[in-house]
């Protein structure tokens, strides 16, 4: 079965002072893969500013603006549609489900393949002593990481605003407060920790059925499964990803994926508003 | 060339001409006030209050005005942004960032005439050093124009530079014109005789270098319509109003040779004011004075920003 | 100068260095061990020697009035205000015979090439960690390596365009490299200039030697940078890009731009449009196609990077990647240049080139290994620390010059994060007569040397001469400008 989403994202920028120039990247365009493809992108902006597709240092798909003459706001509005077919999260064999390679060359070559996603990273780093969830080595994987996913979901309260895009994992685990993205960097930093290769997800929740994720861009992780692959794991809501997670980039944390970067000649502050809205249609 | 470089050749040139002015205007300013014939030209006030107006200084239009405030703040005051020695470090500043682009003579020149000027004692410069100063600042930018013109290619980056002394030249020609009139209207009053033949036409030549031109030309004692005409309309007097327009159009054809046609180009507005100028009596301005200043004024910079938004903006 | 024009046949009493000093431990590159002067030198040693310290003092001070005029300067930082200041310079060369500089020239050509292999080689297939030869956590903990880097080809092939290596010659008359500089190495200027003054200063000396040229240099350098253009493009547009005019080494830039005849732009002056690279001239765009950058990685461009750089171009990343634009040196470079890799320079030579390293490397601890940090905790004395990712010469603390507060100090900096530290034997650089301004007379002081290696696709460059770096404080064994350093022209002799 194909599920149709409509999706779209606005952005909206403020500058205390006339701007003569600036350069945006959006990192916003959900990916095409098996799951998912795209049946159209819209794009526009209020200042009718040249726009272009381009691709980031990791490959995705990014839309690169860039405006001269003097303006103190402006708009972005996206829209995109696309077709998903329906995913069963537990769709995969266990039976393939294997360990981490116990022979030393082995695992030097797993760690060599995978050393992007199994190295720490500044807002993944797990501060020190500080007691956080144990792996049972009786269970395999996937089960650690399933019990991982809600340790993760019941230690934080999901708390819109509690932290920023850069706020590391030593506050968020002091104060217990988090949104999706400081979820998503506990996961990741705990499970690099046992030796297992995580990634950082960002994209759209379809939220009809009362999902954490507020109306902004969603984060969730991946990790690699040996023998199976990389299978999604969204510790915000202490499920699988599924149908209605639609993915558009993933990297090491938050940095790599930021859905917008901005740079600006000109004087003073600036402010960011986003709003996102995802519509399903079944077909 | 970049924008962004052949804009601070531009204003490299204007700094280079801008200290010039400002120098020569302080020293014939103050020295031939020292013996002027009216005890109005004499006093020290009066020739205080004329560097001040000439240069654009903002000091309280009332009270009296100190002299040793006035010659440093004009001079080698480094917070004052329009004072000689800041124009010489802007004029540095710019070259440094377009050293690679112009000749290593130009440059150490510049670079000199910097060290020079940042190292100047102000004590000395106050009390006995004003004739010094402003006599090897004079001489260092004109050092310095020779190294413009006999060690850079003649191609857009000398055109550029010139362009920015030039434009600057009409300006400051124009302001210390305007300075030189307020101070003769002052001096003279409204009488209409003592006007025409004030002194301070001989000391507004002076301040140009073209006195003994002038002398040479016209033979006869400058008056205020002989005076204006030599500095204004006259296109052999090389520190004239016409003089510089005519270079300036000569180089910006050099610069942009295929848009003089354009109507929003620079070229074009050069030419329409150029042509303007070229034909203009010395009656067309007599009888106006004031307001023909004014319209000089806005012109030179109507240019200079037609200039900028042509070939620097990006 | 009237000076050296005839040759004086009479061997006059050398009142120069009647007064040296001479450290028979040291290895000088004047004097053998009995203090008789060495062949290389021996013409140099009479013609300076018919100088009184006086004429000297005079071309000196004209040579430093020179260098101000023309504004070969450095901004200094760390003081009330900043200062511009001259980089020190010796009018007494430092010389280096034909057969010792082949050796040298051989020696670093093939780190480079090595160098280059071992980066192409960090960024696709990973044979060297996979081997076991170069250790994975090295790499994982280093912050120069690019993950965006990870199987892109850079054009011709090549990471590290440009390298400047460091190299002393130990006590005992051996050359050791110190360090590998490929990122954004600098100086090279200073070497054209330092033989600039010194022809003006002393031309009659050079009618008696052989002297390689260094005046080649930027055509050099341009000739290789334009054999990596992208495809497609047929005359290339090559410009160098400075952080601006605030930059220290910003009269290096513009010499650069300036001796190979292209543009000097910053970061504002480019642009970005459909994935390629526009520089904006008084005419309108115009294409570029070769970055010579001289800013570090992580500002070239605050859309992929860091985003609060200014100096960088937004989306030049994306115009690289698509292979619109070629990068000198590529981005990731510094991965191979942290002197935690260092150590294994030998070993990564032999794994790629299956050659037995031609240039010594000295002996280094490594902190982070559990043995070697005993060592180190156990002999803080004998050894020169350094942190592993400062340049310019910062926070090396020398064993033998430390109180014991200091050691005790150094040792605790180094447990609390062992990685960050290497260790060395105190080297004992070879010395060089150089005139010292506050007791007006020739000393014995440290020297390095840095080569400047220009690497292609398929030919090398090495500049014939190099900067000769001299540590005017007396006993001091670092060199850099930072830290009060001087330097000399370097003489490479043809024969």
């Amino acid at each position: 079965m194909t599920e149709h989403y409509t999706i779209e994202y606005v952005a909206e920028n403020t500058y205390e002072h006339p701007v003569l120039e600036a350069n945006w990247q959006f990192l916003i365009i959900p990916r095409e893969d098996a799951h998912q493809q795209r049946i159209q992108i819209f794009f526009e902006n209020s200042e009718n500013a040249p726009w272009e597709f381009s691709r980031n240092g990791f490959d995705f798909t990014t839309i690169r603006v860039r405006c001269q003459g003097a303006f103190k706001t402006i708009s972005f509005r996206a829209v995109f549609h696309l077709e998903k077919t329906e995913a069963n999260p537990f769709e995969f064999d266990l039976g393939q489900l294997r360990g981490l390679p116990e022979n030393p060359d082995e695992l030097l070559l797993f760690r060599i393949r995978f050393s992007r996603y199994l190295k720490d990273t500044p807002l993944s780093r797990l501060p020190n002593r500080v007691k956080v969830f144990d792996f049972d080595p009786k269970h395999h994987i996937f089960e650690n990481l399933i019990g991982l996913n809600s340790w993760v979901f019941q230690t934080l309260k999901y708390t819109s605003g509690a932290t920023d895009v850069d706020t590391p994992l030593e506050v968020v685990l002091e104060n217990r407060m988090g949104v999706c993205q400081d979820f998503t960097h506990l996961f990741l930093a705990i499970a690099r920790h046992h030796g297992i290769p995580a990634r950082y997800v960002s994209g759209y929740l379809h939220q009809g059925l009362g999902y954490f994720g507020d109306a902004q861009m969603h984060a969730w992780a991946e990790a690699h499964l040996p023998g199976i692959g990389w299978v999604g794991f969204d510790p915000a809501n202490n499920i699988l990803a599924t149908t209605d997670h639609i993915k558009v980039a993933h990297g090491r944390d938050y940095s790599d994926c930021a859905p917008l970067k901005g740079v600006f000649t000109g004087m003073g502050g600036n402010a960011t508003r986003h709003r996102v809205q995802v519509e399903t249609q079944q077909q | 060339m970049l924008a962004r470089v052949a804009d601070n050749l531009f204003w490299m040139g204007r700094y280079i001409e801008r200290a010039e002015h400002m120098a020569r205007f302080m020293n014939v300013n103050y020295f031939s006030s020292l013996d002027a014939p009216s005890s109005t030209s004499q006093s020290r006030e009066f020739v205080l209050r004329s560097m001040v107006n000439m240069t654009g200084l903002s000091m309280a239009s009332s009270g009296v005005l100190k002299e040793q405030d006035v010659l440093y703040r004009i001079g080698t005051d480094p917070g004052e942004s329009s004072s000689i020695v800041n124009s010489i470090k802007n004029a540095r500043g710019n070259a440094q960032s377009a050293r690679d682009l112009i000749s290593t003579e130009l440059y150490e020149s510049i670079n000199k005439f910097y060290h020079f000027a940042v190292d100047y004692p102000t004590g000395k410069f106050v009390r006995t050093g004003l004739f010094d100063f402003t006599t090897q600042v004079t001489e260092m930018t004109a050092i310095i124009r020779g190294k413009i013109r006999g060690t850079l290619l003649h191609d857009s980056i000398y055109a550029i530079i010139m362009l920015g002394v030039n434009l600057e030249r009409a300006l400051q020609i124009t302001r210390i014109i305007q300075a030189k009139y307020l101070d003769a209207l002052h001096a003279e009053g409204e009488q209409e005789e003592g006007f025409r033949y004030s002194y301070e036409w001989t000391t507004l030549l002076k301040c140009t270098e073209s006195y003994d031109m002038m002398r040479r030309l016209y033979k006869k004692q400058p008056t205020s319509t002989s005076t204006l005409e030599f500095l204004i309309l006259n296109p052999n007097c090389p520190r004239s109003v016409m003089n510089s327009l005519n270079q300036i159009y000569r180089h910006i054809s050099i610069l942009d040779p295929l848009r003089i046609r354009d109507k929003d180009s620079s070229a074009f507005l050069i030419g329409k004011i150029r042509a303007e100028y070229q034909f203009k009596s010395i009656e067309d301005i007599d009888n106006n004075h004031r307001e023909f200043i004014t319209e000089t004024l806005s012109s030179l910079s109507a240019i200079g920003s037609r200039i900028e938004g042509e070939f620097f903006y990006y | 100068m009237y000076l050296f024009t005839k040759p004086c046949p009479m061997q006059k009493r050398n009142t120069l260095f009647s007064s040296y000093p001479r450290d028979p431990g040291l290895f000088d590159e004047l004097f053998d061990q009995e203090g008789k002067v060495t062949k290389v030198y021996s013409k140099l040693f009479n013609l300076y020697g018919k100088n009184s310290i006086s004429d000297y003092l005079e071309l000196n001070n004209k040579a430093k009035a020179s260098f101000f005029n023309q504004g070969i300067t450095f901004q200094v930082y760390n003081e009330a205000t900043t200062r511009e200041k001259i980089f020190p310079f010796d009018l007494f060369p430092r010389i280096i015979g034909a057969e010792e500089w082949a050796h040298i020239e051989k020696g670093v050509v093939q780190r480079c090439r090595a160098l280059n292999l071992f980066l192409h080689d960090l960024y696709h297939e990973k044979e060297i960690l996979k081997a076991g030869v170069v250790p994975l956590e090295l790499i994982n903990s280093s912050e120069n390596y690019l993950e965006q880097m990870v199987g892109l080809d850079p054009p011709g092939g090549i990471y590290n365009h440009i390298s400047g290596t460091d190299i002393i010659r130990h006590k005992d008359g051996e050359f050791y490299v110190l360090e590998d500089n490929i990122r954004c190495p600098s100086g090279v200027s200073y070497v054209l200039s330092n033989r600039a003054a010194l022809k003006r200063a002393f031309f009659g000396v050079f009618n008696h030697y052989d002297v390689h040229t260094v005046t080649n240099y930027a055509e050099n350098l341009l000739d290789q940078l334009e054999r990596v253009k992208p495809g497609g493009v047929d005359v290339p547009t090559c410009v160098v890009l400075t952080p601006g005019m605030y930059n220290s080494a910003f009269y290096e830039h513009s010499y650069l731009a300036k001796t190979m005849g292209v543009e000097l732009v910053e970061g504002r002056d480019l642009y970005v449009e459909n994935d390629f690279v526009y520089m904006k001239t008084i005419m309108g765009p115009r294409r570029v196609d070769i970055l010579y950058r001289r800013i570090d990685d992580h500002f070239i461009d605050p859309l992929e990077f860091r985003q609060d750089s200014a100096l960088g171009v937004p989306g030049l990343f994306a115009a690289y990647k698509k292979g619109n634009i070629t990068i000198v040196n590529a981005p990731g470079t510094g991965v191979a240049d942290d002197k935690a890799v260092y150590t294994y320079v030998p070993d990564i030579i032999r794994f790629y080139l299956g050659e037995e390293p031609i240039l010594k490397n000295v002996q280094t601890y490594h902190c982070s290994r559990k043995e070697d940090l005993e060592y180190v905790l156990d002999n803080i004395r004998e050894l020169v620390v350094k942190p592993v990712d400062e340049a310019g010469g910062y926070g090396i603390s020398i064993g033998n010059c430390l109180t014991d507060t200091e050691v005790e100090e150094v040792r605790q900096s180094i447990r609390n994060a062992p990685r960050k530290y290497v260790a060395q034997p105190i080297l004992s650089l070879s010395v060089h007569p150089t005139f010292i301004e506050e007791s007006q007379s020739f000393e014995q002081r440290h020297i390095d040397l840095r080569t400047f290696t220009v690497l292609g696709p398929d030919s090398s460059y090495v500049l014939k001469g190099g900067l000769t770096r001299v540590a005017l404080r007396k006993g001091n064994l670092i060199v850099n400008s930072s830290q009060g350093g001087g330097s000399k022209d370097t003489w490479v002799l043809q024969k």
